[in-house]
């Protein structure tokens, strides 16, 4: 049985002087992606960052055991890949730069490029369907093209994790499908995925499930475990139901009953 | 035989000492900075960067030594055509160095003071702000110069500060005379060179000593105090009667307002060898005899 | 990749300084006059007066671009200059009370306080601005609070110099002749230590060049790549205001060059920080080189001040591109 890939426990943290997250345990396990859902205000981004050690926190947060505050910054940029949410900016750089950018914790103080670094660059892009556009700076991009030059940019980190708030913000269906295929690959080839998504549907196809409400641990369990399901129904107060269509889950909004 | 070889010897040696002294002009100087210059020989090619200098090398009879002047100095007629090399604050140290000057005399506060000197020219920096000054200037300048004419000079500005002074006639003596010097209002104190200058002739100055030579005053100040003469440069005020509260003014009333010319302002400012001349503007002033203009 | 722009513009660059440089070695008190060493004072004039003060105001250009490179990209605003941490208004306060120092002992006019006590009190007044920016900002953790402070600083010292001025009136002009930005005084040992200064800064923002770069995407993902934020923001700190001081003690306070030169490369190349910072530099230098021989031929023998030059022609510029993006 693998390590955990992320442990938390006893973990709060409070932002603008209010305690976001109370206390909480949790388990994210290796080899499998988990998505956080919850509704708005839950603390899901909070959690999120407090988890990639981007927050200052009280209680202990261990990568594979070993406690993540005691890795020096290199070492923990080389363990966990983060894609943040709306964080735009790198107008100026052309896509190829950007992506370089993921390259920095392998790479020496002064080094340029290595032929490793060019080859992860590539690989990356051409997943995401960015390489054509290489050239192009950011400015120039619209919003979809523009977020799948910043997962290239995650995916070119290579680390064994895969942390994203929000990853798909923009991006269009067929576009979706193809993040979908990347972070199954990831998962298959021993990688660890855990995403914020507020797109149900595609929260239900992870693995496994975390449920977050404000800043607890509501439930976690397996994606096809209907237990899961009536969790999430009652999270989101019976709004939403989960239905069965083919092989996948999709969670539908429930209708306000009709007044008349 | 060796007695007559040393007593040739000995005449030789003295000689050489008598006309070496005659020769060596070597002047030591300590300007306002506090540093000392030595000059070998008297200048010849002279740059002068401050009017009141200018005016007093001329005065010592020394002007056709001069090479450059400043832009504002304008008398005596002669040194008009000279080139002028800036100021203060933006003297052109390619043009002076150009014109090879063995003196280069400038005010203490010339930004470009270290970078002529480190250049290598000879600097004296004076800058004289009173009567007081104006008579060490003078002293300092003749010995630097090689010329003579410095007691003469200040004997002839004594006697004619003296002859001012008792041109106001008891009745006129004491009034009260308002200077402004620039409109913000800036104000000239008892301890300007031109309050100095007033106590001279006999005025009473409405600005005390303490505020500072230049003070900038609240407009107020001088209702309240209400001086009898008001004098004024043409050059930086405007209207006196749209000052608010002001066409209550005694002086104004009376149109005892005098607005001196750009060349006669030139003399009142300038602490050089025509004060004596400023004085008299100003009693000609107090007895009336200056246009009033506008006000 | 757009490695041959870049290296076009280096190569534009590297031709432009050089053809200005002599261009400035002509151009003196009478307008156009190449000295032919006929006369013993023209090689003074030459080596000692132009040289000097045509290589202070590349190298002073290009302090300043640098310094306005490294703030852009660490407060990440397109409109950040050098003076944004109060550097500005800290050496016209170090310089006001410099020169009432003087007034009230003309002992200090002499030796080395003469030479350097202008431009050192530019430069303590400078950093003095700068650090009592950071602390004010309680460090160098929140950029948003860091610019704050900044402005508060340069506010409150503009005042300060304001009431100095008011105090004692007779330093107002040369106040205002130093504000406006001049080369005129610039001789060897300036040239020599802005040479040092643009090196030692100059490599430490090319080191850090990387890190400029990361900080773009944001500081969480700047982070989550290992850039120690805390650290790397206070080196760039330092960088900016050792720069900003060095240039604006010896030439005053020109306008434009660090906001506009960044911006000039971006307009025809599009490197990350490590191409961006040493091109800036070279466009800076290649602007107020140019401005300042402008400044000194147009209306010789009298110099226009290199500041208000400056301004004229980056607004001039700003307002064009303004008008080309529109269309």
């Amino acid at each position: 049985m693998k390590a955990p890939a992320i442990q938390a426990q006893a973990l709060r943290v409070a932002r603008g002087g209010r305690e976001v997250i109370p206390g909480l345990d949790l388990t994210v396990p290796a080899g499998c992606w988990t998505s956080i859902v919850g509704p708005n205000g839950a603390g899901k981004t909070t959690l999120l960052q407090a988890l990639a050690c981007l927050l200052p926190s009280q209680g202990r947060v261990l990568w594979q055991g070993r406690e993540a505050s005691r890795l020096s910054a290199r070492e923990r940029a080389r363990q966990v890949a983060w894609l943040g949410q709306g964080e735009g900016g790198g107008e100026d750089l052309c896509a190829h730069d950007l992506v370089m950018l993921a390259r920095l914790p392998h790479q020496a103080w002064l080094a340029s490029p290595s032929a490793t670094d060019l080859v992860a660059v590539q690989d990356a892009m051409r997943l995401t369907g960015s390489w054509e556009w290489r050239e192009r700076s950011l400015g120039q991009l619209s919003g979809g093209e523009r977020q799948r030059v910043l997962l290239a940019r995650a995916l070119a980190v290579q680390a064994p994790v895969l942390m994203m708030d929000e990853p798909l913000a923009h991006v269009d269906p067929p576009h979706q499908a193809d993040w979908l295929a990347l972070v199954r690959t990831h998962v298959r080839t021993g990688g660890t995925a855990l995403t914020v998504l507020h797109e149900l549907n595609l929260a239900l196809q992870a693995d496994t499930m975390l449920i977050l409400q404000q800043g607890r641990v509501m439930h976690q369990g397996a994606c096809a475990d209907p237990a899961t399901h009536r969790a999430l129904e009652r999270v989101f107060e019976q709004r939403i139901a989960v239905h069965a269509v083919g092989a996948h889950w999709v969670a539908l909004p429930v209708p306000a009953a009709d007044p008349g | 035989m060796a007695e007559r070889v040393w007593r040739g010897w000995a005449m030789r040696l003295v000689l050489l000492a008598l006309t070496g002294a005659g020769a060596s002009h070597a002047v030591t100087l300590t300007d306002d900075r506090g540093a000392r210059l030595t000059l070998t020989a008297p200048p010849q090619r002279i740059v002068s960067l401050l009017p009141s200098l200018t005016e007093t090398v001329c005065a010592l009879g020394a002007c056709e030594r001069l090479v450059a002047v400043d832009t504002h100095s304008n008398w005596p007629q002669a040194v008009r055509a000279l080139p002028a090399v800036g100021g203060m604050d933006d003297a052109q140290v390619e043009s002076i160095l150009a014109l090879r000057p063995d003196l280069v005399l400038a005010a203490t506060s010339t930004r470009a003071l270290a970078r002529l000197e480190s250049l290598g020219l000879k600097v004296l920096a004076l800058e004289p702000r009173t009567l007081e000054d104006f008579r060490r200037v003078v002293g300092q300048l003749d010995r630097a110069l090689g010329t003579s004419g410095g007691p003469a000079l200040l004997q002839g500005v004594d006697a004619e500060l003296a002859a001012a002074a008792t041109a106001l006639t008891s009745a006129q003596r004491g009034t009260r005379v308002y200077f402004e010097v620039s409109s913000a209002p800036y104000a000239a104190s008892e301890t300007s060179f031109i309050g100095q200058l007033l106590a001279r002739v006999g005025a009473a100055n409405v600005v005390p000593g303490a505020l500072g030579p230049f003070p900038k005053l609240n407009p107020e100040f001088i209702v309240r105090a209400d001086p009898q003469v008001v004098m004024i440069s043409d050059r930086t005020s405007g209207d006196l009667s749209a000052r608010p509260g002001w066409s209550g003014l005694r002086a104004l009333r009376e149109g005892r307002v005098c607005r001196f010319t750009p060349a006669q302002s030139d003399v009142l400012v300038r602490p050089g060898p025509r004060m004596a001349e400023g004085a008299r503007l100003m009693v000609a002033c107090i007895q009336g005899r200056i246009p009033a203009g506008r006000s | 990749m757009s490695a041959r722009g870049t290296v076009t513009a280096a190569l534009a660059l590297t031709v432009a300084s050089l053809l200005l440089v002599m261009l400035g070695l002509c151009v003196g008190s009478a307008g156009w006059e190449p000295l032919t060493f006929a006369h013993e004072s023209a090689s003074a004039i030459v080596w000692e007066i132009r040289l000097p003060r045509t290589l202070g105001a590349w190298l002073a250009g290009a302090l300043l671009a640098l310094a306005g490179a490294v703030a852009q990209g660490l407060f990440r605003n397109p409109l950040a200059d050098p003076y944004l941490l109060g550097s500005a208004t800290g050496a016209s306060l170090g310089v006001a009370v410099f020169l009432v120092g003087l007034g009230l002992w003309p002992g200090l006019a002499v030796g080395w306080a003469l030479r350097w006590g202008m431009t050192g009190a530019a430069f303590v007044g400078a950093m003095g601005a700068v650090l009592i920016t950071v602390a004010l900002a309680r460090g160098v953790q929140h950029t948003l609070r860091l610019l704050l402070a900044g402005v508060i600083v340069g506010m409150v010292l503009g005042a300060l110099a304001a009431l100095v001025m008011f105090h004692v009136p007779e330093v107002m002009r040369a106040l205002q002749s130093f504000m406006l930005g001049t080369t005129a005084f610039i001789g060897w040992e300036a040239v020599h230590l802005m040479a040092l200064g643009l090196a030692l800064t100059g490599l430490v923002a090319w080191g850090l060049g990387r890190n400029l770069d990361a900080l773009s995407l944001g500081e969480s993902t700047a982070a989550s790549l290992g850039v120690a934020l805390g650290p790397v923001r206070m080196a760039l700190v330092v960088t900016l205001a050792l720069a900003t001081g060095i240039a604006v003690a010896q030439v005053g306070l020109i306008a434009f060059i660090g906001l506009v030169a960044p911006h000039l490369v971006r307009s025809f190349a599009r490197p990350t920080h490590r191409g961006l910072l040493p091109l800036s530099a070279a466009t800076g230098g290649v602007l107020l080189l140019s401005a300042d021989v402008i400044a000194r031929w147009a209306l010789a023998p009298q110099e226009l001040p290199v500041g208000a030059l400056t301004a004229v022609l980056g607004g001039g510029y700003l307002l064009w591109l303004m008008h080309r993006r529109s269309w």
